[in-house]
């Protein structure tokens, strides 16, 4: 008897170490997909989806699509879906994104969409794939939602796009994704601005400070393979240690003492708050001294507060941020700090967008189905029609009659404006460590 | 130089993984299934010391960097760990009829009900013991080694457990009647031993040991509602790798792989290491597969001794 169960208990560990193995498999496979162009090949059949993306801004030709029973005649809410961080890695991020989405939709409810409510159903992907995919099946094909904004890491949005979304005809509109592998995908919209203008800036500014040698360490996933990729075709010096490392790890000091022995004075992070948190820990109590540099996810409260006083001194950031001078995104941080007794991020003010574009597609469309909001979605935010700042001026444009072409919404977190590929426009900010906090120290464009 | 520092870290790994997989081994060889809820009952040990030390502070005074309200915390997080283990025992193990595998299903689920009711309380951002992070010790950084006070505490209290836990069960009454048990639990019953209250007794030590690791997992690392269950894996590979049920065969088990995984690094950077090579040699194995490899070692080590390093002949 003992021996079957011990016999068994190993059967059973064994099969759950294969299933962890496994996953690691399939996380890189999705890399490669994201990351190289080698995945563009097998995804030629995208070629449909950039027709669509054609026919977005064929909008405005305005030739009416009559389908019947578009099943929004009643007076309900208008009901969308969000798939989120709620928990995992990111969950800081999430924390942020309903924060905004709570102003947002305050803001949508209070003038309305056609008369009627927005509501938004939030499903927790648990910052994974698989928890992004079944969190979107859920809204998409029960709950029937046609517009989707999801999700945090690009990872998740990807496998979200490519599982759920891809052949239909709803529209997903990522809040947070800044993976580069996310523009080869027309039909996915995005909130945030790539994050290869996060690698360009870096290499510009390490150069800048006169290193010619670095070191870079990333978190083995999508998000992290494509920026630190996109960092080395940029960098024009030496890459003295380029090393993936996975999340969740209770201890990185290989990691550490692997970039301490490749003798780069520059270290640079692409990873999680919580990772990251642990490495200057290590960094600290190791002793080593470098550079830090890092991509906008290795900042945020989590790594100030879990980190010793002084440990990060100097360390630069690049963050993807909002036109903090404009006006609409000084009303919206003011409500904010109102709201929640602390400034927003961006990646609220993202979010709140994301909520704010969607209301905007709804009001503008003929009808409230995916394929209405394919020809609207893109269209609000460009340019051409007059630039307006608030929901409630967008909203009055549309009511009046206007169309898709005489509303161009700026949102808090920047002109939007939509390109080909699904991406906006960006602005990021140049952070710096001083006495254990972040302070601006410039801005640049893409 | 590279050696002797790895081999710290790996030392200091593998105490946490210690404590950890002795209370597995133990709470196998006698209620007879693999605990999955193991690895969140050290999260639960972690932040009951995380509120403890918040509560009692530092109390002045300081071992090994280490403030006296740490001692106090660690202590109320080892009982805390040991009450959970023993309500979930009477309250859920205990009363289920089930054979082991829906036992071991049971605990995955206890598991995730830990690790829920820390996140309800704690939030899923990590946290941190409110203790002065330390720089590495001066003396030994002529000789390539970087460790904390923090770290040297780590190991001195892991051996201190282990070694009281090793006097308790050779030398105490509590202790026979414990081995005597896990040896054969009917004998022992139709002997006279109250097999229940040792029951308990196991539980409890068990426990109690997995809250300390927990406890220095978070002062290694950082809290996540995570941590335990994150760790568990490789818990589970020392204490098979070690012979499971035997205590000894855990500990060294648990040194093995905490050894393994910290010397990964060193796959990559050979040439340092080893004498006649070339400085740049090195195999093309990240530190991001130690994981990895500290399975395939055990399977292989399970290859050759069915039974673990120390565990009886099957």
């Amino acid at each position: 008897m003992d021996d079957i169960d011990r016999r068994t208990l190993l059967k059973l560990t064994g099969g759950v170490g294969l299933a962890g193995l496994a996953g690691c498999v399939s996380t890189t496979d999705e890399d490669d997909g994201g990351g190289n162009d080698g995945g563009d090949g097998t995804d030629g059949s995208d070629g449909g989806d950039g027709g669509d993306g054609g026919d977005g801004t064929d909008g405005g030709d305005d030739t009416p699509t009559e389908t019947p029973g578009g099943g929004d005649g009643g007076s309900g809410p208008y009901e969308i879906g969000m798939v989120d961080s709620l928990t995992g890695s990111l969950s800081a991020f999430g924390e942020r994104n309903q924060r905004g989405v709570e102003l947002a939709l305050e803001t949508v409810n209070d003038v309305g969409v056609e008369g009627r409510d927005l509501d938004i159903v939030v499903e927790d992907s648990e910052s994974e794939s698989q928890g992004g995919v079944s969190a979107a099946q859920k809204l998409v094909n029960q709950d029937g939602v046609p517009f989707l904004i999801g999700s945090v890491g690009s990872g998740v949005s990807l496998a979200i796009y490519e599982s759920v979304v891809q052949e239909t005809d709803v529209v997903q509109l990522s809040q947070n994704s800044t993976g580069l592998g996310l523009t080869d995908f027309p039909g996915l919209l995005r909130m945030s601005p790539t994050g290869r203008t996060q690698s360009v800036a870096l290499s510009n500014i390490i150069a800048d400070d006169g290193y010619d040698t670095v070191a870079v360490t990333y978190v083995n996933n999508n998000y992290g393979q494509s920026l630190a990729d996109a960092f080395v075709e940029a960098w024009d010096g030496d890459v003295a240690y380029n090393q993936p490392h996975d999340q969740d790890q209770q201890s990185y000091s290989g990691v550490v003492s692997e970039m301490n022995s490749s003798e780069a004075d520059a270290w640079l992070f692409v990873t999680y708050q919580a990772e990251f948190a642990t490495i200057v820990n290590e960094i600290f109590s190791s002793g080593y001294e470098a550079q830090l540099y890092g991509a906008d996810s290795v900042s945020g409260s989590d790594v100030l507060e879990n980190t010793p006083e002084g440990s990060m001194d100097g360390m630069k950031i690049v963050v993807p941020s909002a036109p903090v001078e404009e006006d609409n995104y000084q009303q919206f941080a003011t409500r904010f700090e109102d709201a929640f007794d602390e400034s927003p991020t961006s990646w609220s003010a993202y979010a709140y967008d994301c909520v704010i574009t969607a209301a905007l597609s709804i009001q503008a469309a003929e009808e409230f189905t995916g394929a209405a909001l394919q020809e609207t979605v893109r269209d609000v935010t460009r340019p051409e029609g007059e630039q307006v700042d608030s929901y409630e001026a967008a909203h009055e444009i549309l009511a009046d009659g206007g169309g898709v072409d005489d509303v161009d919404y700026q949102g808090v977190s920047g002109p939007i404006d939509f390109d080909e590929n699904g991406d906006p426009v960006g602005f990021l900010q140049i952070q710096t460590v001083e006495d254990h906090e972040y302070v601006g120290t410039g801005f640049i464009e893409s | 130089m590279v050696l002797l520092d790895h081999i710290a870290s790996g030392l200091i790994f593998s105490s946490i993984i210690v404590l950890g997989s002795i209370g597995l081994s133990l709470v196998y060889s006698i209620a007879d299934f693999a605990n999955f809820a193991h690895g969140d009952t050290m999260t639960v040990g972690a932040y009951t010391s995380f509120v403890a030390f918040g509560a009692v502070g530092g109390l002045g005074g300081a071992v090994l960097g280490l403030p006296l309200g740490f001692f106090v915390a660690l202590l109320a997080g080892i009982v805390a760990a040991a009450v959970v283990a023993v309500v979930t025992e009477r309250i859920v193990y205990d009363g289920l009829d089930v054979d082991s595998i829906g036992m071991l299903i049971t605990s995955i689920g206890i598991a995730f009900v830990y690790r829920a009711v820390v996140q309800m309380w704690f939030g899923a951002d990590p946290v941190r013991y409110d203790i002065q992070a330390l720089r590495p010790i001066e003396w030994l950084l002529p000789y390539g080694v970087r460790v904390t006070e923090h770290d040297v505490a780590i190991v001195v209290s892991a051996a201190v457990l282990v070694t009281g836990l090793h006097v308790l069960l050779q030398y105490s009454d509590l202790g026979r009647k414990m081995r005597a048990m896990a040896d054969n639990p009917e004998l022992a019953r139709v002997s006279g031993i109250r097999t229940d209250r040792i029951k308990l007794w196991t539980w409890v030590i068990g426990a109690g040991l997995a809250g300390s690791g927990g406890v220095f997992l978070g002062l290694f690392n950082l809290l996540t509602p995570r941590m335990g269950f994150d760790l568990l894996l490789l818990i589970f590979a020392a204490v098979i790798l070690g012979g499971i049920g035997s205590v000894y065969g855990a500990m060294a088990g648990a040194l093995l792989i905490g050894m393994i995984h910290e010397l990964t690094p060193l796959l990559s950077q050979l040439g340092r290491v080893l004498p006649f090579v070339p400085e740049s040699f090195g195999l093309p194995i990240g530190n991001q597969y130690g994981a990895a490899i500290a399975f395939v070692i055990m399977v292989v080590v399970l290859l050759f001794r069915p039974q673990g390093i120390a565990g009886e002949a099957v």
